[in-house]
């Protein structure tokens, strides 16, 4: 038997199809947008994340800027993960339809040692499925099921023969969907995301094992830190994931500005809009909702950057960056990062500015050109759409 | 690389590199290739390429036009190169494949890639530098049957006129052969002569002086060729006669060379010379042929002018000639006509000394023409002509070509074949002055110039020429 689906479809007791195959992603769609979306924080007087709690305005870095230009960059590494989900098909249990979600997942970290050096430091790349989890009712042990049933479709000679292999099966829920069958998609979707995002983790992981991060050497990490589900998981997690991302700086490129507020808990948006160029905020304590008392705390700081001159951009919030990190010790949770601290981590971001990816990128604004390149070279190693499609 | 807007074909092939590698235009890259085999190619064009969409994003990355600002990271970049297939080791055309990897080769794999190994018959032809950081040094050598017959014959080398190149590599170029034939002469069966015609400055009139200023490194250069750093032998010297050597030449050495008998000084005398006065004319425009045929009538045996033996006598008949009302002679040719002839005849010989009746062989007055039939192999024959003005120049040329001409053809006296060089190279700067578009299609020199060009090949007679711009008439020969 060749084609994956039917073999599925019989292991699993379930029908194919055949329909209408398609890539979901639209292009500019981004993974960090999804986890924005529950970041709600407040500049309270008593929780600011910096130490410096007498700033009240916006704070000029541009003379910081010229000074760190002179030294070596503070960021060596740039980490960015990028998945490619697709419908594969539909396939039948108990008379309910359900999405076969396939995805590419590829996260990347580069490194730049020297302004004409940048390459490739890691790359992990991987093949997945989703299933609903119908698929795997009356097995007793679903994950050895699954790992198994991965197993035999990477036998089948066209995958052999294209050496294409595939990597994990996931399920996503089949309880009945709210609304429409675009959820059941959705769920596909996620459990993909998050296996992206367990292997953002694993890269700095890696870097850390391998000491590359210390105080000279940063990370920026494409989009949010916010790993809230796992970071709330349990204690020694928490811990490794908070030691890890010590050296790790989050920049999103799009946020909505309507999540962060005043102490009024009126919305900051049009502060940020009207932040000057090279200016940042002062920075403010985010503990998400779900932060779990009994485990630990899990706190980042964050602030936002113009890089670019507002009238140059198409839109109020186009050079404009958040950035976050991790409060990592007792000391900062308490206090918040160190205002220096972040002043070095800004200045830095913003000499990150050039060159930029304009007529390439409709986001160049806000985008810094290395993790722009990450970006490029994962993509550039994804399997093509028709490809991909095509294999099943 | 194979992209869809540039595949590579059975002919071309392109690759990238870092752009900070050093690489130039004909260096020799290989490939690899199906079947194991090595597909070889040489570089024709580097383009350095980035990811910038337009000339735009460089000026926004620049903070919208500030020149001082820094960047932390280089836009990412290659070097795109275009590579022409010159072989393969297996002789597969198929087109390079994408992703295989492209390397330097090394100096076996340049010599068979530029066709430089197993030459038959070799001659020194210089040498290829290939890649900057670790170059390799290739010596080149021709085939001298393409170069020299059978199988081919007659070299033009143009360039840019002013950098002492084109000469000076023809010089190379006719020392190699001199060389080759004068050592291994046993492994040759023909023999070679030069003729060389100086026409600008000095430089070839001290052909047989060895230079003192010759570095080590070059002398490096010609032993790896197999060649001697040492001037040309039997070196003879021809300088237009004049009682005063400087008027005529622009050399100073015609006292010490005709001290070592090894300068002359060449004079045409009325008697023996009168019939190649037609060249004296090459410029003349004679779309009707009358300049032709009063030479013709000069020269015919039944003519008045026969009987006389000097040049002041025929200019005296001459002038008889052009006298009005005294037509009764020749109703042929107008009085208008010997005019003409009359009026360019006097005005090459008021300014030319060599036309000149009294040979005294002891002080080393010799006619060209005889000269010449006397070469003998390996000779080299430097024939001054740079003071002369450009009708004299062409005049000597002239007589230089068809005296070879007779040489080869046997019409020279009694010289035994075996004697005779097989082949005698012509070498001329600045050909195009004699066979441009410029020169009348009947001028006598540009017919000798076709003469040897079509013909001269199975006759031995081999034309070198240098000229910036290109010896436009006889392109379509055998050049």
């Amino acid at each position: 038997m060749n084609k994956i689906l039917d073999y599925i479809a019989e292991e699993t007791g379930g029908k194919t199809y055949k329909s209408h195959r398609f890539c979901y992603d639209a292009e500019v769609k981004l993974p960090s947008l999804a986890y924005d979306e529950s970041q709600e924080f407040t500049i309270r007087r008593d929780r600011y994340g910096e130490t410096d709690d007498t700033q009240r305005t916006t704070k000029n870095l541009f003379e910081a800027t010229k000074l760190f230009q002179k030294e070596k960059p503070l960021f060596t590494y740039f980490l960015d993960g990028s998945r490619r989900i697709y419908k594969v098909d539909d396939i039948e249990y108990s008379k309910r339809l359900f999405p076969v979600v396939g995805g590419q997942i590829g996260v990347a970290c580069c490194q730049r040692n020297a302004p004409d050096t940048f390459g490739k430091a890691i790359l992990e790349s991987y093949l997945v499925l989703s299933l609903p989890s119908f698929a795997v009712t009356g097995q007793k042990h679903s994950t050895q099921f699954l790992g198994r049933l991965t197993k035999q479709i990477n036998e089948t000679e066209r995958l052999k023969r294209l050496k294409i292999k595939f990597d994990e099966i996931f399920t996503y829920s089949s309880d009945k969907a709210d609304k429409d069958s675009k959820e059941y998609l959705d769920r596909g979707t996620a459990t993909i995301q998050d296996k992206m995002i367990e292997c953002e983790k694993k890269v700095v992981a890696e870097l850390v094992k391998k000491n590359l991060l210390h105080q000279d050497s940063y990370l920026i990490k494409d989009g949010s830190l916010q790993y809230s589900k796992t970071a709330a998981g349990d204690y020694r997690e928490l811990a490794v994931y908070q030691s890890n991302y010590r050296r790790v700086v989050g920049v999103s490129k799009s946020f909505n500005p309507e999540f962060s507020t005043d102490n009024r808990g009126q919305s900051n948006a049009a502060r940020i809009a009207n932040l000057p160029l090279y200016h940042r905020t002062p920075a403010a304590m985010y503990i998400p909702l779900e932060d779990n008392k009994r485990i630990g705390k899990s706190r980042f700081s964050i602030w936002y950057v113009r890089i670019r001159e507002a009238r140059y951009s198409e839109s109020p919030f186009a050079g404009v960056l958040k950035l976050e990190k991790v409060l990592t010790t007792e000391e900062e949770i308490e206090n918040g990062l160190d205002s220096g601290e972040v002043d070095r981590i800004t200045a830095n971001v913003i000499n990150e500015r050039n060159p930029v990816c304009y007529g390439k990128d409709q986001r160049w604004a806000n985008h810094l050109y290395p993790i722009y390149l990450t970006e490029t070279y994962i993509k550039s190693k994804f399997l093509s759409d028709l490809h991909f499609i095509n294999l099943f | 690389m194979a992209t869809e807007k540039a595949p590579t074909t059975v002919d071309e092939f392109y690759f990238w590199t870092d752009k900070k590698l050093i690489i130039k235009p004909f260096d020799v890259i290989k490939v690899n290739h199906i079947k194991n085999s090595v597909t070889f190619g040489v570089i024709e064009e580097i383009s350095h390429l980035t990811d910038s969409a337009s000339s735009l994003a460089g000026f926004i990355s620049s903070d919208f036009g500030d020149t001082e600002s820094e960047v932390n990271t280089e836009r990412i970049g290659m070097n795109y190169v275009k590579a022409r297939v010159v072989g393969n080791s297996q002789n597969i055309y198929t087109p390079v494949l994408d992703g295989y990897p492209v390397s330097l080769a090394n100096e076996e794999d340049i010599k068979n890639a530029l066709g430089l190994s197993d030459i038959k018959n070799p001659l020194p032809c210089g040498y290829i530098t290939m890649y900057e950081e670790d170059p390799i040094t290739v010596p080149v050598h021709f085939n001298s049957h393409f170069l020299i017959g059978p199988e081919g014959a007659h070299l033009n080398i143009s360039g840019i006129s002013g950098l002492a190149s084109k000469t000076s590599y023809a010089m190379f170029l006719l020392k190699a052969i001199q060389d080759e034939y004068a050592r291994n002469a046993k492994k040759h069966d023909d023999s070679v002569a030069f003729v060389i015609l100086n026409v600008k400055g000095r430089d070839l009139l001290a052909l047989d002086e060895p230079n003192k200023d010759l570095k080590n490194a070059d002398k490096e250069i010609y032993k790896m060729l197999g060649l001697g750093a040492s001037p040309f032998e039997n070196v003879k010297y021809f300088y237009p006669y004049a009682k005063k050597a400087d008027g005529v030449t622009y050399g100073k050495d015609f006292d010490a060379q005709r001290h070592l008998n090894k300068a002359f000084q060449f004079k045409y005398t009325y008697e023996l010379d009168k019939d190649k006065i037609d060249m004296l004319f090459a410029n003349v425009d004679d779309a009707s042929g009358t300049m032709e045929s009063i030479v013709a009538n000069i020269t015919s045996k039944t003519s008045e002018f026969a009987s006389k033996t000097n040049w002041e006598d025929f200019k005296d008949k001459l002038n008889e000639y052009k006298q009005k009302g005294d037509t009764g002679k020749d109703k042929e040719i107008s009085v208008l006509s010997w005019r003409k002839f009359s009026r360019h005849f006097n005005r090459v010989l008021e300014k030319s000394t060599i036309f000149h009746d009294n040979l005294n062989e002891k002080k080393g007055e010799v006619r060209l023409e005889e000269a010449i039939q006397k070469i003998r192999r390996n000779d080299v024959f430097v024939i001054d002509i740079a003071k002369l003005d450009e009708d004299m120049q062409g005049f000597v040329f002239g007589d230089v070509v068809s005296s070879i001409y007779d040489l080869k053809l046997g019409q020279a006296g009694e010289r035994d074949e075996a004697d005779i060089p097989s082949k005698v190279i012509i070498f001329i700067d600045e050909l195009n002055k004699y066979a441009s578009k410029d020169v009348p299609k009947n001028s006598p020199i540009l017919r000798g110039l076709l003469e040897v060009t079509e013909r001269g090949r199975s006759l031995g007679i081999i034309l070198f020429s240098a000229g910036a711009t290109e010896f436009k008439r006889c392109k379509t020969a055998n050049t």
